[in-house]
């Protein structure tokens, strides 16, 4: 393996789906062995890639670079930095958890294989290209296998999209209402994602070409760029060309994130998707757009990036605290988790809006955890729909004497995806809130208030599925019982909880990525600016002195766990 | 004008791929007139066998790189010219091919059916190579002439019959513009050939004569105001014909309106530029949003390569050589991607006998092959990566930034996702929705074959397109050379692997 790791990563899968191809539907067993030793190869070299990633060398490590069009200026260019690792990871996990989860899968397993391990080495491939065609290029990419797996293996959505307040009356949701025209069925979920994601990835891919243009490099080389693109202070229509392009950039990429406005394809998606897209779409696919952005806006145009961040500040807390409450009216179990996804997101978007050295290092570490913890709730609604097919709340209940082991896994989820000590989500989320506080106080205690929010919904969805009266027409409903229905589960939980006690190699490999990111972006502060200069020199001290990096991450844990307990009772 | 009388051997080598075609063509009517019993598949695989040869011939010109012009500048042979009869004998191979078991249909006639593909292809080739405003005439209406029989060839059909006298009587009307504008261009220039015009003052009389032209050469590839025949037309002709139609004139007529746009009114750009902005925009956008109101799958093909010639118009209003480049590139991608759609509409009719879209229903599990290639293909149209239409798409964008053409790739780029929603209709239909009548669909063996061409070609291009762009370069880089006039390579000169 060695250098070639990233190669094994992003072709397995390939690999895998071109080899399902010539394999029969009547052999399922070799089907699903196919795909789960593609994902199975991926996810080795993904572990091998994390662990043999050096944080003090830092910078890209594992590049790969082929000369792909001479005439375009485009190679494909391969390589990992402390920010592509940990979500090439989260995708590998991910992905390997996922074909277990839909091992049941008998319609049509070969095709939904083939779709599923596209959409996967898709993503990841995102998150290690260093050019920006091939970052559109699989961006794009990722798209049309989802609007497949929607359609095909997916299921409608019902009435579920009608919300009611606990006296019973109906809430008009306007995602649900207006801008879904009360449509319920699948294909309108899968064309509504494919027709968003394509009409605001169209713009990223104009603000690409402009960078390209007006580089003048004939380069889509991200490293070339950032060192030598000259993009500042070109005056077009009244403003100046970066601002334009950031814009184009920023909410291209955002609408996948997905940030407050851009976000009704999500939740709709999510809840007509079968599980294990779902997993891929909340888990990973989410992430693309704030990877993007990172790697794009933050990369190439660093100035104005400080300078029109804040728009992305205001509308994170739109994101968190809209995506929480449909979350806790919704009725759909689905429903309530993709809108916690994108509720939660706004967090990630307030870590970047920061841009110091813990907060963004908190967002790209809770992207990893969200990963996690939405991962396993999405797979265990999965596993409660095939058992019950029914994901009205209401109406299911009393489930956690049939099956243990599922609702035991559905509290630890549950736990993550609050940030409970213990799992990853915690140390990510701190950061966040830790980061953002001098700049953003605001945003900070709307993200306290989501942080309640989210304990109120998924505790109420808990109790909505796993306790209480139980319905009799759900007593045939069993437990997972086999390794290959826990495995995946156990995986997640395992690495949710190892990295929230253990976090330091992931907190390492991380801060490798963001330091010089945030370095490029802060250079030019000027001294009288009172709240980043602080902050500022915080990181820098971080910098220069790793050994001192535990303490500095202890000291707001501590201060952190008052706040959120405080906004629990 | 120098016109060489005595043509040398190696003059005529020139012309050898037209000459070894035309003698084909004589045999293959010849042998249909003589056995006429003889099973019609046979002079299926002797065209293409012709074809093939011809093939041959011309990528063995294209490697030693021969070139040079005939009959005063009349005929010239680049790369370009290459390329393009590469293209238009590659895709008359691929309908003859697809059109095997269709030709079953027609009543009578079933013989000269490939022959009048084959002068079709021809007349085509021919246009490739025109050098100057008679030779374009003559050879355009030469190829013409086979398209008015093969559109009209269901005889019973009344819809063959509309479509082939709508085609005939706007096709002789745009012959009739063709005509006028050459008339008026002469008069004002007192030049046939494309290079001597290109200093030319511009005089009203001649700006209105290359507008009739454009006008023409516009009917021929279906830009939008001179678009009314295409989807009548390609709903009643037989579906290899519509393929055929499809695809090769309007690789030809690119040839020419390449030709002209660049040799004779090059440095007239910053007037036409307008006119192919508009036209462009109008193409896309009309193609696109009528193409989503359709009910049957070959007018939606029409409609959507309405839309298509609006990108590929991009690239001509770039104007530079990397606009044309990015066209002959986006013709390649577009060639494989229509080609195998029009296969499996075929193959999907000789089924079920219909090509409403609403036949595709559950496509995916009567033939998992056929509607997963009909996927490829119109994700190819619609550009989406890894796919060759997304890299032709790409490279046309790339080529019209650089020009600063904001408005047409911002146009072109909302066009794509128009695009989206209609050919995921499509797959809708095949995939999502349940098919009325699960019987198995076969597919004859030579319609594989057409199939897996146009998929290897969708995904190779898409996939590694370094050798092709190396070849559009390559084809455009002669064409560069003859951009300028004192660089146009004397008659008589035969450059063999200079």
């Amino acid at each position: 393996m060695g250098e070639y790791a990233l190669l094994y990563i992003l072709f397995a899968p390939f690999a895998g789906a071109l080899g399902l191809i010539f394999v029969s539907n009547r052999q399922p067993t070799l089907v699903r062995g196919i795909a789960a030793s593609a994902a199975f190869v991926s996810l080795v070299a993904s572990l091998y890639i994390f662990y043999g990633y050096d944080p003090v060398q830092g910078g890209f490590q594992f590049v790969q670079k082929f000369a792909w069009s001479k005439e375009l200026g485009i190679a494909l260019y391969l390589g990992v930095d402390g920010i592509g690792t940990p979500l090439v990871l989260a995708s590998s996990i991910l992905l390997f958890a996922g074909i277990f989860v839909s091992w049941h899968i008998k319609d049509r397993a070969k095709e939904f294989y083939i779709w599923l391990l596209i959409l996967a080495a898709a993503t990841i491939g995102v998150f290690m290209s260093l050019d920006l065609f091939f970052l559109y290029f699989f961006y794009e990419m990722s798209v049309i296998p989802m609007y497949l797996l929607l359609g095909m293996w997916g299921s409608h959505t019902k009435k579920y999209l009608e919300m009611t307040d606990p006296e019973g009356l109906k809430q008009r949701d306007s995602v649900g209402f207006i801008f879904n025209f009360g449509s319920n069925s699948k294909e309108y979920a899968a064309m509504k994602l494919v027709l968003f994601l394509s009409a605001f990835a169209v713009a990223a891919l104009m603000g690409i070409l402009l960078i390209y243009k007006f580089s003048g490099l004939n380069t889509f080389d991200i490293l070339v760029l950032r060192e030598q693109a000259n993009l500042m202070n070109i005056p077009v229509l009244g403003t100046t060309l970066d601002k334009i392009i950031w814009i184009l950039v920023f909410f291209g990429f955002a609408s996948i994130a997905p940030i407050w406005p851009l976000h009704s394809w999500s939740p709709v998606g999510h809840a007509a998707a079968p599980a294990a897209t779902s997993m891929l779409h909340a888990g990973v696919l989410m992430k693309l757009g704030h990877f993007s952005i990172i790697r794009v806006a933050f990369e190439i145009l660093p100035e104005t990036t400080r300078e029109l961040m804040p728009i992305a500040a205001v509308l994170c807390m739109f994101s968190i605290i809209y995506g929480g409450f449909v979350a806790f009216y919704a009725k759909d179990t689905k429903y309530v988790i993709g809108y916690s996804s994108s509720s939660h997101m706004g967090y990630v978007f307030l870590g970047m809006a920061a841009l110091n050295y813990i907060s963004l290092s908190g967002a790209v570490i809770y992207m990893f955890a969200h990963a996690m913890a939405t991962g396993m709730l999405f797979a265990m609604a999965g596993w409660v729909y095939d058992q019950t097919h029914t994901r009205d709340i209401p109406s299911l209940g009393g489930l956690s004497n049939k099956m243990p082991f599922i609702s035991g896994c559905f509290i630890v989820g549950c736990m993550a995806s609050i940030g409970m000590p213990g799992t990853v989500n915690f140390v990510a989320e701190i950061m966040i809130v830790v980061g953002s506080w001098n700049k953003y106080p605001l945003q900070v205690i709307v993200a306290m208030l989501g942080i309640v929010l989210t304990l109120a919904y998924l505790f109420k969805m808990m109790r909505g599925l796993f306790y209480g009266p139980m319905n009799q027409k759900y007593s045939h409903a069993h437990d997972a019982v086999g390794t290959v229905d826990r495995l995946p589960l156990l995986m997640m939980i395992t690495i949710s909880i190892g990295f929230g006690i253990f976090p330091m190699h992931l907190y390492d490999v991380v801060r490798s990525g963001v330091d010089p990111l945030i370095a490029r972006i802060t250079r030019v502060v000027p001294v009288a600016d009172g709240g980043e200069g602080v902050e500022g020199g915080r990181g820098a001290a971080v910098v220069t002195e790793r050994p001192s990096l535990p303490m500095v991450s202890n000291k707001p844990i501590s201060q952190g766990s008052e706040v959120s307990r405080g906004g629990q009772e | 004008m120098n016109f060489v009388l005595n043509l040398s051997f190696s003059d005529l080598l020139l012309l050898l791929p037209e000459i070894f075609l035309t003698c084909w063509l004589c045999v293959v009517i010849t042998v249909d007139f003589v056995s006429p019993q003889m099973p019609k598949e046979r002079l299926a695989y002797l065209s293409v066998g012709g074809l093939l040869a011809t093939l041959g011939c011309l990528a063995w010109f294209d490697v030693n790189q021969v070139s040079g012009t005939l009959f005063g500048n009349m005929f010239v042979l680049d790369r370009m010219a290459i390329f393009f009869k590469i293209f238009i004998l590659g895709s008359t191979i691929l309908v003859i091919l697809a059109s095997i078991e269709y030709v079953d249909r027609f009543t009578l006639f079933r013989g000269e059916y490939y022959a009048l593909v084959v002068m079709s292809a021809l007349g085509m080739m021919f246009m490739a190579s025109a050098n100057d405003l008679l030779s374009v005439f003559v050879s355009l209406e030469f190829s013409t002439l086979g398209f008015y029989i093969l559109v009209s060839y269901l005889r019973d059909d009344l819809a063959s019959n509309e479509a082939g006298l709508k085609f005939f009587i706007l096709g002789v009307f745009a012959a009739g513009l063709f005509a006028y504008g050459i008339s008026l261009v002469y008069g004002e220039t007192g030049k046939l050939v494309f290079s001597d015009m290109a200093s030319a003052p511009a005089t009203p009389g001649l700006i209105i004569g290359f507008l009739l032209i454009f006008a023409a050469l516009g009917f021929k590839i279906g830009a939008v105001p001179f678009h009314s025949w295409i989807p009548d037309t390609y709903h009643g002709a037989p579906t290899p014909v519509t393929a055929f139609l499809s695809i090769a004139p309007k690789g030809a007529a690119l040839a020419i309106l390449l030709r002209i746009f660049i040799v004779a009114l090059g440095t007239f750009k910053p007037i036409w530029i307008y006119l192919l902005v508009a036209v462009s925009i109008v193409s896309m956008t009309y193609g696109n949003i009528v193409a989503i109101a359709q009910r049957n799958i070959k007018r939606l093909l029409a409609y959507s390569g309405i839309a298509q010639i609006g990108n590929v118009l991009i690239g001509l209003a770039a104007g530079t050589k990397m606009g044309n480049d990015a066209i002959l590139f986006y013709l390649l991608a577009y060639l494989f991607a229509n080609i195998g759609a029009f296969a499996v509409v075929i193959a999907v009719s000789q089924a079920i006998g219909r090509d409403e879209i609403e036949d595709y229903r559950g496509l995916g599990r009567r033939s998992p092959f056929l509607a997963f290639s009909m996927l490829l293909f119109l994700l190819s149209l619609a550009g989406v990566p890894p796919l060759a239409g997304f890299i032709g798409k790409l490279y046309i964008f790339i080529a019209a930034i650089k020009e600063g053409l904001y408005t047409l790739i911002t146009v072109g780029l909302i066009n794509i996702v128009i695009s989206m929603y209609y050919y995921l209709i499509v797959v809708k239909q095949m995939y999502i929705n349940e098919p009325v009548d699960p019987s198995p669909i076969s597919i004859s063996g030579s319609m594989k074959a057409v199939i897996y061409v146009g998929l290897a070609g969708t995904l190779v291009i898409g996939i590694y397109p370094q050798p092709f762009t190396e070849w559009v370069v390559a084809a455009t880089l002669m064409f560069a050379n003859f951009m300028t006039p004192a660089a146009t390579v004397s008659p008589a000169s035969l450059l063999v692997g200079s």
